[in-house]
Parts: structure tokens; C-alpha cells; sequence
């Protein structure tokens, strides 16, 4: 009985939290402003006018670069860290780790500093030595923002390649070899085809991920005169506001993401991959020999620009009393952390809300995601497929688009939770719900359900098992999972900008109304703020995680 | 007509102050209601104890110094504010009335249009501060329903750097070729400043305007005070700004300075409004006439923006008087905005 209360309840959330807003963005695209009307003019308007259209191109070309960048330097860089004795590769692991955890609008802000035309530090450094008359980088442009977030792009792939390379049995390869191939011809014939299914996952998460993105462009192409999807719905949303337009204009977003998604299924489910699992040899390192110097600068290139410039630039800035003067003795001080941290009653509330509104959103979506996960792996519920569906389904849709469904489905009565702590929880932890459902239906799929058998068999419940069997079994998989909600929900800005009112405003919204008006040391400041707390969750959960994994291992 | 609809305000304030001046401050005659009204005031704000304050009017550091010189005069009361572009603090103001959210006490647009609207849905609450004659007279009755206030005032003029350029002279100058690539702007659809910029401009000049300065490729900020940014970290060289920061900047050392255009500055009246469903009214009418206090032209002169009081010396010595300016009329900000909004996207692509 009291199982299926739960999962009632996590039902009735699912529904509430992806169900309703998306049925409501689909309802709005439809509407007549201020009327109960319907109509097709939303979407007339939105694609077939030049002026929106071409910010809809702007979106996909920028995508498609990013995502080619990314992967063409993730997978050769995840290459010389599985598989080569190049030296410092824990070091540089935890480097695309902290790039990883970096949103990219701190990225693009950094960059600002680093790189307009006139002022930006590197071009400054450009022209005093060649005595140029202008620096040659522009970040106020389509390939600035091209640049910065392929940055902060090329983790995902990384994860996904070097996941697939450390699991990849080496039988195959030494197969190759013994075949008399050489490195490069093993390499290029048999580890990359088998890491196939992990650079085209890569590319599309990056694709998607650019497709969404807001903050960069934001930064960097308003300047330069540039809109993509995402600003242009930001626009839809400024006076004089458009939600209907918006809402139709936000379609195609959510059709990309859908026919990528499809499209990855069908690339990689035709074929099968399954040669993870056995127990392959031990594989050696490849010696890189005379290159391992060159290896090591090309590795050390993308968390040079991804994270050494950009923090650099950020911290000097947040230590600056004016950035304008340079970094010189007379101009440092603590005076921002100290009006972040202390003097400014609004970067204070925002810091408390950003971890309240991540904790509760990550708590939320697990609790969910165990439920619901468990319901359906254990095929306790009729339609166990349409509710794994559901619970993916905000992986669909880019965090903009889900905003705007949130926003036209709780901003009235009978849900009215616009203004109030609860429109930002629940937006996050819809948004991050995927990661932590496919978290937990893998760790579930990895348990057996013989245990919890036996503990019914000595007459324990449904629940009494869930409770005193699988779920401390899943303790460090809950963990994880909890984690990866509330990290990206620290860091989240696409949705809040639409979602937040000044009273229950977030880091990364305050940020974001400080970057205009030229306050630098502010926005730096916060950002180095929001990044130290960042790093030192990841920090603390890697020392968790290790800790409870090796606790398993002993238990 | 303008002094008579003000008379008839005093007569209804007098009224409903009922009889608060008190015959031993009468030889102050105008003050002595204004002190009583106001010490009452601050004892209901103070069980308030909190103003919520949305501004468009200046720099996050001049509302800072709002905020501090208000917490000094009157202890006991917080005041929690965000600063953002008009535009944008707008918006959220209409998606709270609409989604019936009452956050906000005290609303500052620097576009005037905004409180048409919001009078409109009746979002505001007419009220006349006591200490409002302290101003000019031609400002006092920006609506002559009482709804709003003024604010601020501040002006749209020419900022540039000295060491690099001569600035324009005129505002159809910034269509000249010798400034491409040297020219930084807001966006009408954040700023409410340059919307009144850019409305003026179109009025005089025609759109044409709009399209030589587009072939000069301006960099294109969301708020008037990025532009200042631009020309002291050298980004660009010359722009349509603020006088405020531009003039604090320039005292502080930076190379850049303003121009007072020959064809006309453009003036914004930037209005003060309480909110009809203030969550704290009484602090929020006591914060509204703070404005009108001594303290607060005293931190607008310190910041380089113009002291609403008479009997407080602007910064650099700059009088309204002396500076040939224009003003965009509220009616003609109504359609205007949102005409030049959608005119810009074209133009400027964003």
C-alpha cells in the first residue's frame, strides 16, 4: 500500500514537473495574446520572417562548430590520457574536470577581459610588442563564441572517449598487433572505430548543449551584433513581451534535440558495441617516446585556455579595485569579496538561495528518480516505458525552452508559483531529472533483485526491502546522482533568467545582472565565488565517493 | 493648467494630513507639515522595517550610496534593491502583476512610458511627498495625477576619450566614416536612457540616422553605462552615454570626457512611483520622499548625477540653465519605444 503512495506521489510530480509545463508551452505557442483563441500566426510569424529566421541558423552553425571542435580535440586528448604514458595525466584529468564544472558564461566573461579587440589583455600584450595597431583576437564575434564554448565543451566528450577507452578490452588491439599493425594503424583501425559510439555521443551532447546555450552568446554577440535561438527568446521575453512567439519560436529547439537523439539511437543501436564486460588483458600504455614533450603542451593547450587564462583573468579582476588600471600594487584589494560576501544584502540572499534552491532540487529529483527507477526496473508498474520516457523527456528540452514552459504553466492560478522559491527548485530539478534517472536505472540494473527476494521471503515488504536493502546498497550511487543534480543546478542560468524574481534571485542570475554596466570586478568576483564553491563540492564529493566505493569493496 | 492641477494637489495632500502642522513649527511654514507628516511616516515604516527598491536611474554604486545615506537618516529600515536596465526591471515588474506577485515597493524606470502603463492596470499609488517642493518647479508635476515623481535626471550626450579623438559636435556627426569601428551604444530594448536617446534622435533626424551609424559598426552594450566602460578601458572612443559616470570616471583620472552636443542634449525626467500593492507602503512612500531630501542630492552630486534640489551644487557646476536640452514627451515615448525597438532589430541586427 505504502508503495504505491510513493510512487503515486512520484507519478503525480512527474506530472506536474515535465507533463504539465511542456503541455503548457505546446498550449501558448497556439495562443492568441490575451485571449482564449487559437491559432497557427505564432508560428507564421516566428519562421518565416528573416529577422528570426536567421538567428535560428546563427544557433545551428554555432552548434556544429562547437560540437566538431570539441570533439576533434576531446578524443585525441582523452587518447593521450587512457591510453599513453604521457606524464601528469591525473593532473590533467582533474583539469578538464574543473574546465568541465566551469559554466561557460564565466568562460565568455573571462574571455572579455582576456580578449576584446581594444582592451583585452592579450591583445594589449600583442600590440605592445609588435608595436600592431590593433591586437589580432576579437571575442566580440561568431568564432569568439565559437572558441569559448567549444572550450567548455570538449569535457564531454573527453568523459565519454575516455570512459570508452578505459573499458575497451585490449584483446582486439593486441589481436592487431600481433597482425603486425602498428600504433598508429591499431589506433586508427580499431580503438577510434570502437570509441565510435562515444565521440558521436560526445558531439551530440555538445551540439545540444551549444544549441541551448545562453549566457556566452549573451555576452559575446549582443556586442557583435548577433543573435542566436536563445537570445532571440530572450528578446521574445523583454519588453514588448512575446510568450507566444517565444513559445512557437522554441519548437525547433526541442525537434533538433529530438532528431538528435533519435539520430545517435539509430547510428549505435544498429550496431552492437557489447565488448565491455569481459575480462579483458591488461593493456599496455602507448610509449610516446621523443613526443611525450610535444603530447604534453598540445594536453596542457585546452586547460590553458579553458581554465588557467580564464581564472587568472577572473581572479585578478575580483582582486582589482578597478580593472581598468591593471593589476598593479595600489589597485589590489579584498574590497569585492568583501561587499560579495558581506556588504551586499542581494549576492548574500543569492548565495543562500543557490545552495537551498540546488539542494532541494537535487533532493527532489532523487527521490523521484529512485521511485520511479525502481518502479520500472522492477517492473512493478503497467506502462514502465512511458515513465522511463517521461523522466527523460526534459533531456529533450533545452533549459530556455523548459523555462518558458515552467513560466506559462505556473505563472497563474491554479499553480501559481511564480515569484516564490518553488518556481526555480522545481524548474531545476526537472531540468537535471534525466541525469539522475539514467544515474539510478543504471545502478538499479547493476543490483540483483535476489536480495531484496530474500529479505520478502523472511517477510519483509515491498518498501521494508526498498529501505533496509536496495537503498543502502545504492547509498554512494544516490550520492552521485544527488551530486549531479545539485552541481549543474549551482551553475545553471538559462532557465533561472526566465524564471527568477529579484527576491529569490541566484548566483548565476545576479551575475548576469551585474555583467551589464560594465562591472567587471563584480561579475569576476562572483564568479570566483560561485567556482570555489563549485570545486570544493567536487573536491569533497571525489574524497565521498572514493571513501564509500571503497567501503563496497571491503563490505 | 499646470499650476492650477497643482494646487489642487496640495489642497488634496493638505487634506489628508489632516491637520498635522503643529502651530510651534509654523514659522517654517512649508516644512512644518512635511516634518510632522514625515516622522509619522517613519515611525509605521519603521514596523515595516524593509524598502523594496527596483532602479534603472543610475550605477550599482550611486544606488549603494542611495541606500546608505537612507539607512543613515533613517535607522531601522533595510533597503533591498536591484539595479538593471528600465527594460528589464519592467518586464519583471509586468510578469509579477500579471502573475498577481507583489514584491516590489518602489519602482524606478527611466522610461516614463512605464508608468502610463502601469497607471493604467492602476499598479500605482498616487502620492505627493512632503518634502517635494524642494525641486524645481517645472519638475515637480511630472504626472499631474500625482502617481509618479521624479527621480533622477540625467542627460544623453556625447562621451569621449581626449587623447584619441575630437568628439562630435553634433549627433549627426556620429554617421561619419572617421568613427567607424570607435562607436559604443546601449540597446533601447534594455535601457530605458537610450530608448529616450534613440526615440529623440529618430524624431529629429530621421531612421537614416540610425543606418549611417550601423555602416560605422558600433559595439552594441545592453545598458548606457557599458558604453562609459568602453571608452575608459579603451574598447571604443566615443559613444552616446551618460553624463554621471562619464564625468566621475573623468575625475577619477581615466581619459575620457563629456560633449554637451550643439543641436540639443537629450534630458530624461527619469520618474519615482510607489507601487499600488506595496508589500511595505508606508516605508516605501518614506523612501520616495528621501528623494527630496537634502542627503540624496548630496549623494547624486557626489556621484556626478544632478542634485534634484536647487540648493545643492552639482558636481562639476553644471546647471540645467546653461545646457541646451530637449525632452522626448511621455506620449510620444509610448509608441516611440517600442517603434525604435523594432526599428533597431532591423538596423543593428539585435
Amino acid at each position: 500500500m505504502a508503495s504505491k503512495l510513493i510512487f503515486a506521489l512520484a507519478l503525480a510530480a512527474l506530472g506536474l514537473m515535465v507533463v504539465l509545463p511542456l503541455g503548457w508551452l505546446f498550449y501558448t505557442s497556439l495562443q492568441v495574446p490575451e485571449s482564449a483563441h487559437l491559432t497557427f500566426a505564432n508560428y507564421g510569424e516566428a519562421f518565416t520572417k528573416a529577422i528570426y529566421l536567421g538567428p535560428l541558423g546563427n544557433s545551428l552553425l554555432l552548434a556544429a562548430c562547437v560540437a566538431t571542435i570539441a570533439v576533434a580535440v576531446g578524443t585525441p586528448l582523452a587518447w593521450l590520457l587512457a591510453r599513453t604514458d604521457l606524464p601528469g595525466r591525473g593532473a590533467l584529468r582533474a583539469l578538464v574536470v574543473a574546465a568541465f564544472v566551469t559554466p561557460s558564461f564565466l568562460g565568455a566573461q573571462a574571455w572579455i577581459l582576456l580578449a576584446a579587440p581594444n582592451s583585452g589583455w592579450l591583445n594589449k600584450v600583442w600590440v605592445a610588442l609588435t608595436h600592431a595597431e590593433h591586437g589580432p583576437l576579437n571575442i566580440y564575434s561568431l568564432a569568439g563564441a565559437i572558441f569559448v564554448m567549444s572550450l567548455y565543451n570538449v569535457p564531454y566528450t573527453f568523459t565519454f572517449v575516455f570512459g570508452a577507452l578505459e573499458l575497451m578490452p585490449a584483446d582486439m588491439e593486441h589481436a592487431a598487433s600481433i597482425l603486425g599493425a602498428r600504433s598508429l594503424r591499431r589506433t586508427l583501425s580499431i580503438t577510434l572505430p570502437l570509441a565510435l559510439p562515444a565521440i558521436v555521443a560526445g558531439f551530440i551532447m555538445s551540439f545540444l548543449e551549444s544549441l541551448a546555450e545562453f549566457g556566452t552568446p549573451a555576452f559575446l554577440l549582443i556586442p557583435a551584433r548577433q543573435l542566436v535561438a536563445t537570445t532571440q527568446l530572450y528578446l521574445f521575453f523583454q519588453f514588448p513581451q512575446r510568450i507566444e512567439l517565444a513559445a512557437a519560436y522554441a519548437m525547433p529547439l526541442i525537434l533538433f534535440t529530438a532528431l538528435f537523439l533519435y539520430l545517435q539511437r539509430r547510428l549505435i543501436g544498429r550496431r552492437r558495441y557489447t565488448m565491455i564486460g569481459g575480462k579483458g588483458e591488461r593493456r599496455r600504455l602507448t610509449p610516446l617516446g621523443r613526443w611525450r614533450p610535444v603530447a604534453l603542451a598540445a594536453a596542457l593547450i585546452p586547460s590553458l585556455l579553458g581554465v588557467f587564462l580564464p581564472y587568472t583573468a577572473l581572479l585578478l579582476t575580483s582582486l582589482s579595485r578597478a580593472w581598468g588600471l591593471g593589476p598593479v600594487p595600489g589597485n589590489l584589494t579584498l574590497y569585492w569579496y568583501r561587499w560579495a560576501l558581506v556588504d551586499n544584502a542581494t549576492t548574500r540572499a543569492a548565495i543562500g538561495h543557490s545552495f537551498a534552491y540546488g539542494f532541494a532540487a537535487a533532493s527532489i529529483a532523487l527521490v523521484i528518480a529512485v521511485a520511479i527507477a525502481f518502479a520500472v526496473t522492477r517492473r512493478l508498474v503497467p506502462a514502465g516505458g512511458l515513465l522511463a520516457f517521461i523522466c527523460m523527456a526534459p533531456f529533450v528540452v533545452p533549459g530556455i525552452v523548459l523555462a518558458i514552459g515552467f513560466y506559462s504553466a505556473f505563472s497563474h492560478p491554479p499553480l501559481l508559483l511564480y515569484g516564490t522559491a518553488w518556481m526555480l527548485i522545481i524548474a531545476f530539478a526537472t531540468r537535471f531529472l534525466p541525469i539522475a534517472y539514467a544515474n539510478m536505472t543504471n545502478a538499479l540494473g547493476t543490483l540483483s533483485v535476489d536480495l531484496e527476494n530474500a529479505a520478502r521471503t523472511l517477510g519483509a515488504g515491498r518498501i521494508r526491502s526498498l529501505f533496509t536493502i536496495t537503498v543502502p546498497l545504492l547509498r554512494s550511487a544516490m550520492l552521485s546522482g544527488w551530486l549531479l543534480v545539485f552541481i549543474p543546478a549551482l551553475r545553471e542560468l538559462s532557465c533561472a533568467i526566465f524564471l527568477f524574481t529579484p527576491r529569490t534571485a541566484v548566483m548565476t542570475t545576479v551575475i548576469f545582472d551585474f555583467s551589464d554596466a560594465g562591472n567587471f570586478e563584480a561579475v569576476s568576483t562572483m564568479g570566483i565565488v560561485i567556482m570555489a564553491i563549485t570545486l570544493g563540492i567536487v573536491g569533497l564529493s571525489y574524497r565521498l565517493l572514493g571513501r564509500s566505493a571503497l567501503e563496497a569493496e571491503r563490505a | 493648467m499646470m499650476h492650477s492641477s497643482r494646487g489642487r494637489f496640495l489642497t488634496i495632500a493638505g487634506g489628508a494630513l489632516g491637520g498635522l502642522a503643529l502651530p510651534e513649527l509654523a514659522e517654517a511654514a512649508p516644512k512644518a507639515p512635511s516634518e510632522a507628516d514625515v516622522s509619522k511616516l517613519y515611525d509605521a515604516a519603521k514596523k515595516e522595517g524593509l524598502v523594496t527598491w527596483w532602479t534603472a536611474h543610475y550605477t550599482q554604486e550611486t544606488a549603494e550610496a542611495v541606500r546608505d545615506a537612507f539607512k543613515a537618516k533613517y535607522p531601522g529600515i533595510d533597503v533591498e534593491f536591484i539595479r538593471q536596465t528600465a527594460q528589464v526591471i519592467y518586464q519583471r515588474l509586468a510578469q509579477d502583476l500579471k502573475s498577481n506577485v507583489h514584491e516590489l515597493d518602489v519602482f524606478c524606470s527611466t522610461d516614463e512610458a512605464h508608468y502610463v502603463e502601469l497607471k493604467k492596470q492602476n499598479a500605482l499609488t498616487p502620492f505627493l511627498p512632503a518634502d517635494i517642493d524642494t525641486i524645481a518647479t517645472q519638475f515637480r508635476n511630472l504626472d499631474p495625477e500625482g502617481s509618479y515623481q521624479l527621480g533622477a535626471l540625467a542627460l544623453v550626450l556625447v562621451n569621449y576619450d581626449p587623447t584619441k579623438l575630437q568628439p562630435a559636435k553634433r549627433w549627426p556627426q556620429l554617421g561619419d566614416p572617421r568613427f567607424k569601428g570607435q562607436i559604443t551604444l546601449g540597446h533601447p530594448a534594455f535601457s530605458g536612457y537610450v530608448g529616450n536617446w534613440v526615440v529623440a534622435m529618430n524624431d529629429k533626424y530621421g531612421w537614416d540616422y540610425f543606418t549611417k551609424i550601423a555602416a560605422n559598426q558600433p559595439k552594441i552594450n545592453r545598458s548606457i553605462y557599458d558604453t562609459v566602460t568602453d571608452i575608459v578601458g579603451g574598447e571604443r572612443t566615443i559613444g552616446a552615454g551618460p553624463d554621471s559616470l562619464s564625468l566621475e570616471k573623468k575625475a577619477a583620472g581615466n581619459h575620457i570626457d563629456v560633449y554637451y552636443p550643439d543641436d540639443e542634449t537629450i534630458l530624461i525626467a527619469a520618474p519615482i512611483g510607489v507601487m499600488k500593492d506595496a508589500p511595505h507602503p508606508n516605508a516605501a512612500k518614506l523612501f520616495e520622499n528621501f528623494f527630496y531630501s537634502r542627503e540624496y542630492s548630496s549623494v547624486l552630486a557626489k556621484t556626478y548625477n544632478f542634485p534634484l534640489r536647487g540648493d545643492v551644487a552639482s558636481a562639476n557646476g553644471a546647471r540645467l540653465e546653461k545646457i541646451h536640452w530637449t525632452r522626448v514627451k511621455v506620449d510620444r515615448l509610448l509608441t516611440g519605444v517600442p517603434e525604435v525597438i523594432a526599428k533597431w532589430r532591423e538596423t543593428f541586427g539585435v
